[in-house]
């Protein structure tokens, strides 16, 4: 494939593994020169990946080292071809270079990836939660966290609404007793107390 | 629930409109799933409503989570709201809205000792 | 960013206004589609920045699909865009099908399209209803319902659901259609190319809608690709990517189809490249329609499917044992019959391009389910879209790329 053979022409330290799983080609790369490799493959005349299909990552728990895989699903729109590049990342040390300044696209998917498996994108503009509320704990999408959280792991936020709606539920309007306290002055009071 | 409210299956026959604003509403529909995220929102809606207020919770993912018993997902929203009626299904077809509307109706009517013979 | 308190703070304090205004939008305000949340930063009136806030629906879908086996995660692709569950579902099993190395019959490939493809136009049609809500012309929202309902009765006809049908399956699909179906098909392919014409005469020599679309949200071909844009919104800036025509599946390079292109790159042009679509759709499901005519009787399911356990056509027949090489579908047993790899598939849903990147470890689960969802895409470029307009624009803006919060979030 002619793509392939450009790269490895280009960066032939960089390139792992080459391979092809279901009709569709992959390169395993190290991850240090990812951003040189990406810029090469969206600005080369002839490859031109100008279509960022997808950006994720695969937690391979115990089954791989390195543990992380950041994944580049690339298609060039005006050549038709597609090429997935996969970027090996460590576990004690998982930080890699971001693509946003190549393709916008990049920018939120690279937060979703900080968001659920904790990967730090260097040089990423905006590198916060996106989905998960900002101060929650753990990175979701690994293999290690579990499906459902236990009570004592519960988001803070979760629990303090409970809380909250234990404490207003006697005063809501259909148990108030009339002339007792109503939930206006216990607000009053919580905001005195 | 936009279904039910447009051409085939009228709300507005029902006397059913859609407020766009909490504080002008009296019934609080919860569509769909409450995500941890989402719920001190909803709380904050419900609190925002003037009372006397009810909730429906509609669908599957709103009355019990669902299939989603996951990290994320609120199991039910009567975890931390007052629900009145709960309408199954995923999604709930118009109709079954429409009989959880008219359930809530005869609720609210059957109170009438409490609010008066105008009611 | 500064916290909202202090900002208020401030301009109590100053004479003049000289700090950008901040506005929070959503995340239950009706016109943003669902549960996005906006903050706005404002200069009198124009949108400084904009900064979407999304995770409100997080559901963890990818979470939750790596515990189940591929059967039971394709009824959660459903869920993901609930207007056109359809597309998703055909997404889902087009992918694992190509991991597993499936052929799928050519009767159920037809059917698959046509569903596609009614899909497609439930879509539409609810997109232009609420588009048009929300910019103010309500009365195409209630024409607009009329037919989506007609769409809806066929579906549930179908397969007994009106939104989440879980209709296709790995393998094929799950039951043939009738004749009812096909003749009603029939009927609403010959009804439907004379309604668009009434939606357009409603709102296309409407003042008000052409000058609050034209020129409005303009984005370029070329950005529009470095932003990731796919679908309708890209091919309203000129693009001609539409997947169903540059990498085809199913048996779209046989069908005879225009893609829908415009130019201008506003919110106009893409409404303009929905209708269009809408029509070639219809095109579309008529000539299936036709094929399908073609191969009647043949079956619908591949031999291997691992559904073809679940006695649910044939309940009295005695089934034979269940070859354990067959499936991984019964009950709690699980079977592995996906082998080792990994595949991108993406389809052109309705919305825009929606990939599916499907890790198999060889176990009866996947071992890695990722969604790209078009709509994930379309809202990340919405402060490309709106910084510079009016903040009146932006909801027609956020209309008109068109966004499902349930399958953005996931």
């Amino acid at each position: 494939m002619l793509v392939l053979e450009k790269l490895q022409e280009k960066f032939p330290e960089e390139i792992i593994e080459t391979g092809e799983s279901a009709g569709q080609t992959y390169v395993v790369v190290k991850r240090e020169k990812i951003f040189e490799i990406l810029k090469f493959l969206h600005e080369s005349g002839e490859l031109l990946f100008d279509h960022l299909a997808d950006l994720t990552a695969v937690d391979w728990l115990k089954k791989k080292t390195p543990r992380f895989e950041v994944v580049y699903n690339l298609f060039s729109i005006r050549y038709k071809h597609f090429l997935r590049v996969k970027a090996q990342v460590p576990e004690e040390d998982p930080r890699i270079t971001s693509v946003s300044s190549i393709w916008k696209v990049a920018n939120w998917f690279e937060r979703e990836v900080y968001d659920m498996f904790g990967i730090v994108f260097e040089g990423h503009p905006d590198l916060r939660r996106l989905l998960m509320p900002e101060d929650w704990e753990g990175f979701p999408l690994r293999k290690d966290y579990p499906l459902s959280l236990e009570p004592e792991q519960e988001w803070q936020g979760l629990v303090e609404l409970k809380e909250k709606a234990r404490r207003l539920a006697p005063f809501d309007w259909y148990q108030r007793v009339p002339g007792e306290r109503g939930p206006s002055e216990v607000n009053e009071e919580a905001k005195e107390g | 629930m936009m279904a039910a409210g447009a051409s085939h299956n009228d709300l507005d026959r029902f006397g059913i409109i859609f407020r766009a604003s909490p504080r002008q509403a009296d019934v609080l529909i919860v569509a769909g799933t409450v995500t941890k995220k989402m719920a001190p929102v909803v709380r904050r809606v419900y609190d925002q409503m003037p009372e006397p207020r009810y909730v429906i919770a509609m669908g599957s993912c709103a009355c019990s989570g669902g299939v989603f018993r996951t990290y994320s997902t609120v199991q039910g929203c009567d975890e931390f709201l007052p629900v009145d009626v709960y309408v199954p299904g995923c999604p709930p077809r118009p109709e079954a809205l429409l009989q959880g509307l008219i359930k809530l109706q005869q609720k609210i009517r059957s109170e009438h000792a409490r609010w008066g013979s105008f009611r | 960013m500064p916290q909202a308190v202090e900002i208020i703070q401030k301009q109590k304090n100053s004479d003049q206004w000289d700090e950008p205004y901040l506005v929070n939008m959503g995340p239950q305000h009706p016109a943003t589609h669902g549960v996005l949340r906006l903050f706005l930063e404002l200069d009198g009136e124009t949108i400084v920045r904009c900064d979407p806030r999304i995770g409100y629906l997080h559901r963890g879908v990818e979470k939750l699909s790596e515990n189940l086996t591929y059967s039971q995660a394709m009824v959660l692709t459903d869920r993901l865009d609930y207007i056109a569950s359809a597309a998703n579902n055909v997404g889902y099993c087009l992918a694992v099908e190509k991991l597993m190395g499936l052929e799928v019959p050519r009767r159920a490939q037809i059917i698959r399209v046509i569903v596609c493809e009614m899909a497609r136009i439930a879509s539409h049609l609810l997109w232009l209803a609420t588009h048009a809500l929300d910019i103010g012309a309500m009365t195409v929202f209630l024409y607009c319902f009329r037919d989506r309902e007609w769409l809806l009765d066929i579906f549930e006809e179908i397969c007994g659901a009106r939104l989440t049908v879980s209709y296709p399956r790995i393998g094929g699909v799950r039951l043939d259609f009738n004749q009812k179906i096909i003749d009603e098909l029939y009927r609403f392919t010959e009804e439907f190319p004379r309604r668009i014409p009434e939606y357009e005469t409603l709102i296309d020599v409407n003042r008000i809608w052409l000058k609050r679309t034209k020129g409005v949200g303009v984005i370029s071909g070329e950005e529009a690709v470095n932003l990731g844009l796919t679908g309708p919104s890209l091919r309203g800036s000129g693009v001609r990517y539409d997947l169903r025509r540059t990498r085809p599946y199913l048996i779209y390079d046989e069908l005879d189809f225009e893609v829908a292109v415009e130019y201008e790159g506003d919110v106009y042009s893409r409404y303009r490249v929905r209708m269009k679509e809408m029509r070639e759709a219809n095109k579309i499901i008529r000539q299936c329609l036709d094929k399908l005519a073609e191969c009647e009787g043949e079956p619908v399911i591949a031999e291997e499917a691992p559904d073809l356990l679940i006695p649910f056509s044939k309940p009295k027949r005695p089934q034979p044992a269940p070859h354990p090489k067959k499936g991984f579908l019964v009950k709690s047993v699980e079977v592995p019959i996906v082998p080792e790899g990994e595949v991108y598939f993406a389809i052109e849903a309705p919305k825009g391009e929606l990939g599916y990147y499907i890790v198999s470890d060889g176990s009866g689960h996947p071992w890695r389910v990722r969604i790209r969802a078009p709509s994930f895409v379309h809202i990340s470029a919405l402060p490309a879209l709106s910084e510079g307009q009016m903040v009146a624009d932006i909801i027609a803006v956020i209309g008109s790329v068109d966004i499902v919060l349930g399958e953005c979030d996931r």
